[in-house]
């Protein structure tokens, strides 16, 4: 080939793809001006959407439940002081046996239909659906009966107080019953919310846009596009490049860097907190003997925890309960403290074997605590076997109580009612758990916890407390640190929320460069 | 060549058929069960059987096998559990972005394989020589997720001129400035391996060549050397290269499933990730089945251009 025949070719190759116009800028020239309203934002998710598990809360499901639906309370994100939002109001019977809820009577679905009792009643009972498996679905079967013959209105009724039906009534997401089949696809998302759903393409991204005809405050944006970007490198890459504005759930190891940078920031998701454990098999011979388990609780050292996986932006608790919560106890909450020599005396002359010690392969918060525990009780005289397990063979060994001793994972619920947890988590669950721990003081006590009429009154903080003693005193479960979900932000964007349900709130949120 | 086609394709469906009974084995035997993935770590024993009943996993393994296979042969690829809709449609559109993508790859393979194989053996330099060899054993050497971190961050991040990642947002044709633009880097980190092994084989292919007793005459009768490579040397080295070619292309599909996760490319490797962590078992058959029939395509299709730049092998009826 000739001397300008390759220089021919060479530039025809770089106009091609240089193009007339360039990707990079064309992806950020979506802003609406210095805080101003319009404009798109771009978020990355890291899973994508399943829309068999819109009501697990994972991260696709959550953030389309953010922008487009609502629910009947919101919980402010730190208490449990429900506050209006489909519902205007409402009244508790003082047996706790029934609730009238009062409707928002301007809401309109983003059809143009007006909300209904009868759009709420299908929403619950979707949500109570078994093979829905929505993670309060136990709470919901509880409402036993529905009135609506006033369409603003809904009466529940119970065959027990339930104390933590409000947590029920934050969780649920009012859908549009007429729009079901949709719904069960993954084509059409219709609620209520600031935002309408527009499609969904596997793999690559969901898009929303303004519903202009909102009840509320209409949003600021004019769209939200969620990118599917499931390596964790590419979406900090995606973010640095200006190509994305915020990262849903970034690592915790990336946001000290990004911080450093000045140009991004990280929004810890308070009052949305999970809770990392040991979770233990007490029908392993070894771990059987409560003593064992409490020797292991001492021995380990959460606040080396929280201080290097994650970076100190974590707690070390022993209780589960956050600090807002009717159910927490400063002193409780610290009541195995690390003391080596007291987990030694109370070792003192046991001979424990080497305990498997399983963890969710590929979490790296996971495996480095995994291995702080080992380390742990090996300075006690335990010895222990790291066992990373696949994530859904986790799973199944979780639900299965399948673990043979010692496993390390996260639970969430905590930040609820403390009910919620004994009866929707399955780590907690006194009827059966991943432990095995069946106890009819601790089935009592999580009974008793459960059908209270208010669930913040001094009569339920009574039976918290009774709670956390039955877990403190059995400790089937050693509560390690509690931890809480961040968004990593560009400069660029301005006012983002979120719910207690850790679901992304872009009502007031704005983008400028 | 249609008899040599034909002659092919019994034992390519009987490798089908077999291949359908080891995914559909496999699949299960994988640890986990897309009950756990759907119903969720705090499920009741009711919703767990609620589930399972609604996927149709309660009767017996072979009747679930005959089930799925007599569906496969009247058209109907079925539904997933847990992406959602319809399996040929989920199919469909990954497999066009995956073809894209792994189609562009090997052009970028081809290409470099050509250029820098006989530039190789024309220049005779020995500084090339080292160049393309240290190349060569970086790009095998190097993992897909390692190049294409490398590359995000060179080409994205620290000199912003490509996307990081996702695809042409007005599709393929829409713009095809801006659909290179998204193409490049990620056909580039799925060409560099295959490009390498292309070039160290079709070097030492022209280098066979070269040694070969045609070439010496040619060269007396004062042919150039370059017009000998092109011509004469360059055509007899292809049908050896063509076979690695066809080799390649399986690895290609395979590469193209690390490669889609770094750069968010949503393809079939994309989908066979999420089809796998869920169990989806439906989508798992189906989408290993299809790599199978593909590599069986590839294979024919490779056997068919090896006969046809090899008149030996036509000729001869060899396969």
């Amino acid at each position: 080939m000739r001397v300008p025949a390759r220089v021919a070719t060479a530039l025809l190759a770089a106009l091609t793809l240089v193009g007339c116009s360039s990707a990079v800028a064309e992806q950020k020239s979506r802003s609406g001006g210095q805080g101003a309203a319009g404009g798109t934002l771009v978020a990355a998710i890291g899973t994508d959407l399943v829309p068999a598990q819109f009501y697990s809360g994972l991260q696709a499901a959550s953030t389309i439940a953010g922008l487009t639906y609502e629910s009947l309370i919101d919980y402010p994100v730190d208490s449990l002081e429900p506050q209006p939002s489909l519902a205007t109001s409402w009244k508790l019977a003082e047996d706790g046996l029934s609730l009238t809820l009062d409707l928002q009577p301007e809401a309109t679905f983003q059809t143009g239909r007006d909300l209904t009792s009868d759009d709420v009643k299908f929403s619950l009972q979707t949500y109570a659906d078994p093979a829905r498996a929505a993670q309060l679905q136990r709470t919901a079967a509880a409402i036993t009966s529905y009135d609506t013959s006033d369409p603003d209105r809904i009466v529940l009724g119970f065959d027990h107080p339930v104390s933590n039906i409000f947590d029920l009534l934050d969780q649920v997401p009012i859908i549009d019953r007429e729009s079901i089949a949709g719904f069960d696809s993954g084509t059409k998302y219709v609620g209520t919310g600031p935002f309408t759903f527009d499609s969904w393409t596997p793999n690559s991204r969901l898009e929303f846009s303004r519903y202009d005809d909102y009840w509320g405050e209409k949003a600021l944006l004019d769209e939200v596009e969620v990118r599917v970007i499931k390596d964790s490198t590419s979406q900090i890459s995606a973010l640095r490049s200006g190509q994305v504005d915020v990262v849903l759930g970034a690592p915790a190891r990336d946001l000290e860097q990004l911080e450093r940078s000045g140009e991004f920031r990280a929004e810890r998701l308070t009052g949305a907190e999970a809770d990392l454990y040991v979770g233990t098999n007490v029908t392993h011979p070894a771990l059987a003997d409560v003593e064992v388990r409490q020797a292991i609780a001492y021995a380990i050292d959460k606040r080396r925890i929280a201080e290097e996986v994650y970076r100190d932006r974590a707690r070390a608790h022993d209780l589960p309960w956050p600090e807002y919560s009717p159910a927490y106890d400063p002193e409780l909450d610290q009541r195995y403290a690390r003391d080596v020599a007291k987990a030694g005396e109370l070792l003192d002359g046991r001979r424990v074997p080497t305990l498997p010690l399983a963890y969710m392969a590929g979490n790296p918060n996971h495996e480095a605590a995994a291995q702080i525990v080992q380390a742990n009780l090996a300075e006690v005289g335990v010895e222990t076997e790291l066992q990373p397990v696949e994530t859904s063979q986790f799973l199944k060994q979780l639900i299965g109580a399948e673990f043979e001793a010692l496993w390390v994972t996260e639970h969430t619920f905590a930040q609820y009612t403390p009910s919620t947890l004994t009866v929707s988590a399955y780590p907690f669950n006194a009827d059966g758990n991943a432990s095995r721990f069946v106890d009819a003081d601790y089935q009592r006590a999580a009974d008793a916890a459960w059908k209270v009429a208010d669930g913040t009154g001094a009569e339920a903080s009574r039976r918290y407390a009774e709670l956390s003693r039955q877990l403190l005193e059995h400790l089937f479960l050693i509560e390690l640190v509690e931890t809480t979900q961040e968004h990593a932000l560009s400069s660029a964007v301005d006012d983002i929320a979120w719910s207690k349900r850790g679901e992304i709130d872009l009502a007031r949120t704005t983008v400028s460069r | 060549m249609i008899p040599y086609i034909l002659r092919r394709t019994p034992s390519a469906l009987v490798t089908l058929l077999l291949a359908s009974v080891l995914v559909f084995v496999l699949v299960r035997l994988v640890p986990g069960d897309p009950v756990d993935t759907l119903a969720g770590a705090d499920a009741s024993p009711e919703t767990r059987a609620a589930i399972r009943d609604q996927l149709g996993l309660d009767g017996s393994p072979v009747a679930q096998y005959f089930q799925w296979l007599g569906a496969l042969l009247s058209g109907d690829l079925g539904t997933s559990y847990l992406v959602g809709g319809s399996i040929a449609d989920l199919v469909g559109a990954g497999a066009l972005n995956t073809l894209v993508l792994a189609g562009s790859a090997l052009l970028l393979a081809v290409v470099a394989a050509l250029v820098t194989g006989v530039a190789s053996v024309l220049s005779r330099s020995r500084l090339l020589d080292a160049v393309v060899s240290a190349v060569n054993t970086l790009a095998v050497a190097l993992p897909p997720f390692v190049t294409g971190v490398v590359l995000v961050v060179t080409f994205a991040v620290a000199w912003p001129l490509l996307p990081a990642g996702g695809v042409p947002p007005d599709g393929f044709l829409g713009r095809p400035g801006i659909t290179a633009q998204y193409l490049a880097l990620p056909a580039l980190c799925l060409a560099l391996p295959a490009a390498s092994v292309l070039t160290r084989f079709l070097t030492e292919a022209l280098r066979t060549e070269l040694r070969q007793p045609y070439v010496t005459t040619a060269r007396a009768l004062g042919i150039s050397r370059r017009r000998i490579v092109l011509t004469q040397v360059l055509p007899n080295a292809l049908p050896a290269t063509v076979t690695v070619l066809g080799l390649q292309v399986g690895g290609l599909l395979g590469g193209a499933v690390l490669v889609e996760l770094i750069f968010a490319w949503p393809g079939l490797g994309m989908l066979v990730e999420q089809a796998i962590s869920t169990r989806d078992y439906p989508l798992v058959q189906v989408l290993l089945l299809l790599s199978v029939a593909v590599f069986i395509v590839v294979q024919v299709v490779t056997d068919v251009a090896h006969a046809w730049l090899d008149p030996r092998v036509r000729w001869g009826g060899a396969a």
